[in-house]
């Protein structure tokens, strides 16, 4: 995977070097399609991905997959509404609980009954959350919002530790497979199309929101609130409804990503996967659906790459990168490839005439 | 009533180290308006080179007095070549700081692996009042704490150094034109919360044992303290810590201990929720 995913940034990279000697003028018209291309590499790649990897590194690609819907979800309320979620492995944590104790203690594993239910679980924990914190007659700052996420899911990771019910720290441990009629989905092949699959429908319905009038209402929120407010938008019902869905993607994939590893542990409700999540975004390059995908699949990948040897100094190599695209790059690695106007985009049905409505 | 008496010690040695902890926290917060995510690893750091006096055979308070000065000396640094970037976005502040602590976390960790190092503590034994013995060096740390905040409110209100301080940092415009080096004192500000954190991390680690998580678990209660208290002032936060200390060492006592934990965050927040202002208002020392 990560062999072709090198191919797919040279070929990208490779396109953007021939741009470079057409006249402005023209780039600027033919520039605006480098990001189906990246999206079409990847999806290829990801399509392809099994047929050349071990039977051990589909089950970490199929990882990666569910960690990417994840950085989804993230994406959407940070990149396209400007919320700071810092909690925003409660609600893939707390749908990864919700789906292994109906496992565990229903024995209900239908695949059509497990995953509208961690949906719904992070849809509704998001709706709680995100709308007491958001919703209200006086608007919460930002960093209310952030640090009262990062509580929220701190205070969760507490909660899973010390309660029996949940299994305390070793958390829920042999979770049955999902099942559809008598099929099990066990790791391998089948549950890797399976959740790149749902990615796929994920990503072009989230491709579908930023891209109507109410992503652009959103990009508006997320540049200056007061001034969407002014137009008579209710910015907080926007972020609240954002923050939802978020929410519930986050859900599908944590309830994926509980089946998939077999196991849900109190670290997958708590701060450290919340960072996760955010180092994953903002190294893509947040603002971009890809961005978040790409994110997600170099992180995991070069980390899953270096050897033991490495791995201890990794994080703070990790650290020190995330630090550099912060500094230098606010808008991640896509940014490379990927111009501002195309990175905004247009919205609405005829991107022509709305091209200066774009903020 | 012997037993009223250690909780009530408990409580108010546990808020004694809350209040420490957010102290620096608290003045990077309210003067500078950055929520610092790297100062856990500053509490770590102090207790790092706490271990390190011990382990090289110093004596432990030589480690302790360092502390604060070397955490400090290098939050200055931090904040000519990096924090100074963020201060007009607190988001990118609050992910360029996380990165930061990132860093030294696991710097940390490397040096140290993933061990729980414990540190004696320099005044051990403990004080006896009649049937009832409660830990010396926790007492003192009360003591240390009480002077600390004492002498962090008379330099912010009674020194020429205070009043430049908050002069920067209400109207920066103002102080620059009123001759004041303004990134200078933004400069100072920082080291300055920076090396309470590390006198903090001193002072706790031989309570607490060194790891490198050690400045996590603290940093969200530290937050949380200082958002109840009210960002802005300095004695906002130091109430907020006193308040958050005291309920998440009293609830124990009367509850489940993990629903006094999850209760702690619950209740902070929504007290944020309805008084985002916090306890109290209005900047100030």
């Amino acid at each position: 995977m990560l062999k072709t995913m090198g191919a797919a940034k040279q070929a990208v990279h490779a396109n953007v070097g021939s741009e470079a000697d057409v006249p402005v003028a023209k780039s600027a018209s033919t520039g605006r399609k480098i990001l189906p291309i990246v999206e079409g590499v990847v999806l290829v790649a990801a399509l392809l991905a099994p047929l050349v990897l071990q039977d051990y590194l589909t089950v970490f690609a199929t990882r990666v997959i569910i960690l990417a819907l994840f950085a989804l979800s993230f994406d959407l309320v940070w990149g396209y509404a400007g919320i700071m979620s810092f909690g925003q492995a409660l609600f893939f944590g707390s749908a990864g609980y919700g789906v292994a104790l109906l496992a565990r203690d229903l024995d209900i594993t239908n695949i059509l009954l497990v995953l509208p239910a961690g949906t719904i679980i992070g849809l509704t924990s998001a709706l709680l959350l995100g709308g007491f914190l958001l919703l209200g007659r006086h608007p919460s700052s930002v960093i209310f919002v952030s640090l009262g996420t990062l509580t929220g899911s701190y205070a969760a990771d507490r909660l899973a530790r010390g309660w029996y019910y949940l299994g305390g720290q070793n958390g829920i441990p042999s979770i049955a497979p999902m099942s559809l009629g008598g099929y099990e989905f066990t790791e391998g092949p089948a549950f890797y199309y399976l959740v790149l699959g749902i990615l796929v429908v994920v990503y072009l319905l989230c491709r579908f929101l930023v891209r109507s009038q109410f992503g652009l209402a959103l990009a508006g929120l997320r540049e200056n609130e007061q001034r969407i407010a002014f137009f008579g938008y209710k910015a907080q019902h926007l972020k609240a409804i954002i923050f939802t869905i978020g929410g519930a993607i986050a859900g599908l994939a944590g309830s994926l990503y509980a089946f998939h590893e077999g196991f849900v542990w109190p670290n997958m409700v708590g701060v450290v996967v919340s960072t996760q999540v955010v180092l994953y975004v903002l190294f893509g390059g947040s603002g971009t659906l890809i961005g978040a995908v790409i994110g997600t699949v170099i992180v995991e990948g070069v980390s899953f790459w270096l050897s033991d040897n490495y791995r201890d100094v990794w994080p703070i190599i990790l650290g020190l990168l995330l630090l550099l695209v912060i500094l230098f790059r606010p808008l991640g690695l896509i940014s490379f490839v990927l111009g501002e106007r195309e990175r905004v985009g247009s919205f609405g049905a005829k991107p022509k005439e709305k091209r200066n409505a774009a903020p | 009533m012997a037993n009223a008496f250690v909780a009530t010690f408990e409580i108010l040695s546990f808020g004694a180290i809350i209040v420490l902890i957010v102290l620096g926290l608290g003045i990077i917060a309210s003067m500078m308006g950055i929520f610092n995510f790297a100062q856990g690893e500053f509490v770590l750091l102090g207790a790092y080179i706490t271990y390190l006096a011990y382990a090289r055979g110093l004596p432990i308070w030589a480690g302790m007095v360092a502390a604060p000065f070397v955490v400090g000396a290098l939050g200055f640094v931090l904040e000519a070549l990096i924090i100074r970037r963020f201060y007009a976005a607190p988001i990118v502040a609050m992910l360029g700081t996380y990165a930061l602590g990132l860093i030294i976390r696991e710097s940390v960790r490397g040096l140290i692996g993933g061990f729980y190092l414990t540190v004696p503590e320099p005044i051990g034994g403990s004080i006896d009042i009649g049937a009832m013995h409660i830990s010396a060096w926790r007492f003192t740390i009360i003591v240390i704490t009480l002077l600390v905040m004492a002498g962090c409110y008379l330099l912010l209100s009674r020194t020429s150094f205070g009043l430049r301080m908050r002069a920067t940092l209400e109207n920066p415009s103002l102080a620059r034109a009123s001759g004041i080096s303004t990134p200078l004192m933004y400069g100072a500000t920082f080291a300055f919360g920076s090396a309470l954190a590390g006198l903090a991390g001193a002072l706790i680690v031989p309570v607490f044992s060194l790891y490198a998580d050690l400045g996590l678990r603290f940093l969200i209660q530290g937050f949380v303290a200082v958002m109840v208290g009210g960002v802005g002032s300095f004695i906002g936060p130091v109430a907020g810590a006193g308040v958050i200390g005291t309920l998440s060492a009293a609830l124990p006592w009367v509850m489940a201990p993990v629903v006094a934990d999850v209760l702690v965050f619950v209740l902070a927040i929504v007290f944020i929720k309805f008084r985002p202002q916090g306890l109290i208002a209005g900047k100030g020392v």
